[in-house]
C-alpha cells in the first residue's frame, strides 16, 4: 500500500485545498478510494491524489529559526492607527470651520 | 401513464435484487478489509439501495390514487411525502417472502470477503446489462432512473475490475477461484426472467431479454476471467439456477433470517423515518 494526499477545489475561485489522507495500492485505485471516501456528498469538483513519496518536504529545524523574528509581524496596526488619528483631526478641524 | 402487469413485474424483480444486494452489501460496515476499502463497499451499497427505492417509487407511485396530496404542480405535499415514503417502507421491507422477486444471487449471505467481492463484480457485470436495456425505456420514468442508475454503475465496476485484477493473479490460496466457481452458477440466475417478460419487451418497456442478456453477460465474465489469469471451469447457463427460483418465486435459503433483520426497525416503530 501507498499513501496519498487527497485536495480538492469546490466550484469558483477557491483554491485546491487539502481534504485528508488514504492508503491505496496505487494510483488508479487511490482516485476510486478518494472519490468514495472524500467526494461522496460532492464535497468538491475537481481531485487531486498525491501519492506522499513524491511530496517535497521542507527540514522542520529550518523552519524553525523564523520563529523568533517579530520584525517580520508587521501587520500594518501602527500605520493604521496613526492614519486614523491623522483623519479625525482633519475632521475635527473642518467641523470647527463650519461651525 | 400506468405500468402493466409484466412491466411491474420486471422492475420489481430489479428493485427487489438492488435491495437485497445492497443489504447484504453494507454487512461490511466496519468489517472491510482496510478502511478505504470499506468505505467505497458500502458507499456502492447505498447506490443499490438507492436504485431500489427509485424503483419501489416508480411501482407505488402507479399504483396510489393520483389526487391525493398531490399539488397543483405535481409535487407531493408534506404529509403525502411522508405517507409516501412508510408506505415505500412498509412495501420494502413487509411483504411475505413469496412476494420478493430478488434471486437468489443477491439474497445469499457472503461472509467471507471474496465471496462478497466475487457477488459484486458477477452481480454489477449483469446489473449494467439490465439497466441498459431499460435506457430505451418506452415509459420515460424507468428511462431516467436507468440513466442515473448507469451513471452510478460504471464506477461499481471500474472498482470490482481494479480490485480483482490486481488480487486474482496472485491469489496463491485459490479462494477468489473457488468463489467464482460457486458463486458462478447462482449468479446465472440473475437472468432468471418472468413468464411476462416478453410482454414487457413487446410493450417496450425493456428493450432486450434477459436470455439475450444472459449471453452477453456470459461473454463478459469470461473475458474478465482470462484478462485477470484466472482459470476457472465456470457453468454461465442460467437454465439450472432459474429452475431453482422458479421465475423468482422461490427464496434460497437464510432468506427469512435476512428479511427479519431488515424488519428490526420497522417492527420496532412502523412510522420510523430517517
Amino acid at each position: 500500500m501507498r499513501t496519498y494526499e487527497v485536495f480538492l477545489k469546490k466550484p469558483g475561485r477557491d483554491e485546491f485545498r487539502h481534504a485528508g489522507a488514504l492508503d491505496a495500492p496505487d494510483d488508479a485505485m487511490a482516485l476510486t478510494y478518494a472519490r468514495e471516501a472524500y467526494v461522496r456528498r460532492h464535497e468538491g469538483d475537481e481531485l487531486w491524489v498525491v501519492d506522499r513519496a513524491n511530496i517535497v518536504v521542507g527540514d522542520p529545524d529550518e523552519l524553525a529559526v523564523n520563529d523568533d523574528k517579530p520584525h517580520r509581524h508587521n501587520d500594518g496596526a501602527l500605520v493604521a492607527a496613526r492614519r486614523k488619528a491623522e483623519r479625525e483631526s482633519q475632521t475635527d478641524t473642518r467641523s470647527e470651520v463650519d461651525a | 401513464m400506468s405500468l402493466s402487469p409484466a412491466a411491474r413485474e420486471h422492475l420489481l424483480a430489479l428493485a427487489d435484487d438492488e435491495h437485497m444486494v445492497g443489504a447484504r452489501h453494507t454487512n461490511w460496515i466496519g468489517l472491510g478489509p482496510f478502511l478505504e476499502e470499506d468505505l467505497a463497499f458500502c458507499s456502492i451499497a447505498q447506490d443499490e439501495l438507492g436504485h431500489a427505492i427509485a424503483l419501489y417509487r416508480l411501482i407505488l407511485d402507479d399504483e396510489r390514487p393520483t389526487a391525493d396530496g398531490t399539488t397543483a404542480t405535481g409535487e407531493r405535499d408534506a404529509e403525502a411525502d411522508l405517507r409516501d415514503q412508510l408506505a415505500l417502507d412498509a412495501f420494502a421491507m413487509m411483504r411475505e417472502p413469496g412476494d420478493y422477486r430478488s434471486c437468489w444471487l443477491a439474497e445469499i449471505e457472503c461472509s467471507e470477503w471474496n465471496d462478497s467481492l466475487v457477488r459484486h463484480w458477477l452481480y454489477d457485470r449483469a446489473e449494467e446489462l439490465r439497466w441498459e436495456a431499460l435506457v430505451g425505456s418506452g415509459d420515460e420514468r424507468v428511462a431516467a432512473v436507468a440513466r442515473r442508475a448507469l451513471s452510478e454503475e460504471r464506477f461499481h465496476l471500474t472498482h470490482a475490475d481494479q480490485f480483482l485484477s490486481r488480487i486474482a493473479d496472485s491469489d496463491t490460496t485459490g479462494r477468489i477461484a473457488a468463489s467464482v466457481e460457486r458463486l458462478a452458477p447462482i449468479a446465472a440466475g440473475v437472468f432468471d426472467a418472468a413468464d411476462t417478460e416478453s410482454d414487457a419487451v413487446a410493450e417496450g418497456l425493456v428493450t432486450t431479454s434477459s436470455a439475450e442478456l444472459a449471453a452477453v453477460w456470459a461473454d463478459r465474465i469470461r473475458s474478465d476471467l482470462a484478462r485477470w489469469g484466472l482459470s476457472v471451469a465456470v457453468d454461465l447457463d442460467p437454465a439450472a439456477q432459474s429452475a431453482r427460483q422458479a421465475g423468482r418465486t422461490v427464496r434460497s435459503d437464510g432468506f427469512d433470517d435476512l428479511l427479519a433483520d431488515l424488519q428490526k426497525v420497522i417492527r420496532e416503530d412502523p412510522a420510523a423515518v430517517w
